[in-house]
């Protein structure tokens, strides 16, 4: 999960690593995401969020297709 | 999770946020616990409840996600305070989480470029560059130091 400066710079990256190219997107998204995901660590009676609750996360930030499916 | 596991679980984020990840010792003095015991309860912790990640083979807190143990490309200034986040989706929900003005100096991986992002009253009032995520979400949790 990191911020390049382009999308030429990813292709670049996904070449020399070999790792190959996933998700990309804005961080104005990525700082949605952020704040919704973590808004409950410090809850003393925190628990893991389920599949539903975390797919509905996702889903509510704009981050859909079969790239973003937990199942 | 008991009640003391949950007391500790947030006692690591208030330790966090307020500037570094406690040790099993500080642990173990905070609730009256050995260094042994405090470890025992951060092992629960990670391994029944996904809460922590502690360094592979050590009783120390790795990542409390989403704050690091450990430098990273992604540190998060806040006048003289630094954190560090495991990645830029941790970097910034850090500076959400701390609530005051915060930049991100972040670097692109590739080109070596500065990409300095800043958050102040609640919003992302500065923003440049590409976010990349190569793992799925259904396989984050496979290797989370890779994700």
């Amino acid at each position: 999960m990191q911020l390049f400066r382009s999308e030429e710079d990813i292709d670049e990256w996904s070449t020399h690593t070999g790792i190959p190219v996933g998700a990309r997107f804005p961080p104005e998204q990525l700082w949605e995401l952020a704040t919704r995901w973590y808004d409950d660590r410090f809850d003393l009676d925190w628990g893991r969020r389920t599949v539903e609750e975390r797919q509905a996360i996702l889903d509510e930030v704009g981050l859909i297709g079969a790239f973003w499916h937990l199942r | 999770m008991d009640s003391r596991d949950a007391a500790i679980r947030l006692f690591v984020y208030e330790e966090a946020l307020a500037g570094a990840i406690p040790t099993p010792a500080q642990i173990g003095v905070q609730f009256s616990l050995t260094p042994q015991e405090a470890g025992d309860a951060l092992r629960r912790l990670q391994d029944d409840h996904d809460a922590l990640v502690l360094l592979p083979g050590s009783s120390y807190i790795w990542m409390a996600e989403p704050f690091s143990a450990v430098a990273s490309d992604y540190p998060v200034l806040s006048g003289n305070r630094r954190w560090y986040g495991n990645c830029i989706w941790d970097a910034l929900a850090i500076a959400a989480l701390v609530g005051d003005p915060c930049r991100i100096p972040a670097v692109c991986p590739q080109s070596g470029a500065a990409l300095d992002l800043e958050v102040r009253d609640g919003e992302l009032v500065r923003a440049t560059g590409v976010v990349h995520f190569a793992v799925p979400p259904r396989r984050w949790w496979e290797s989370i130091g890779f994700t």
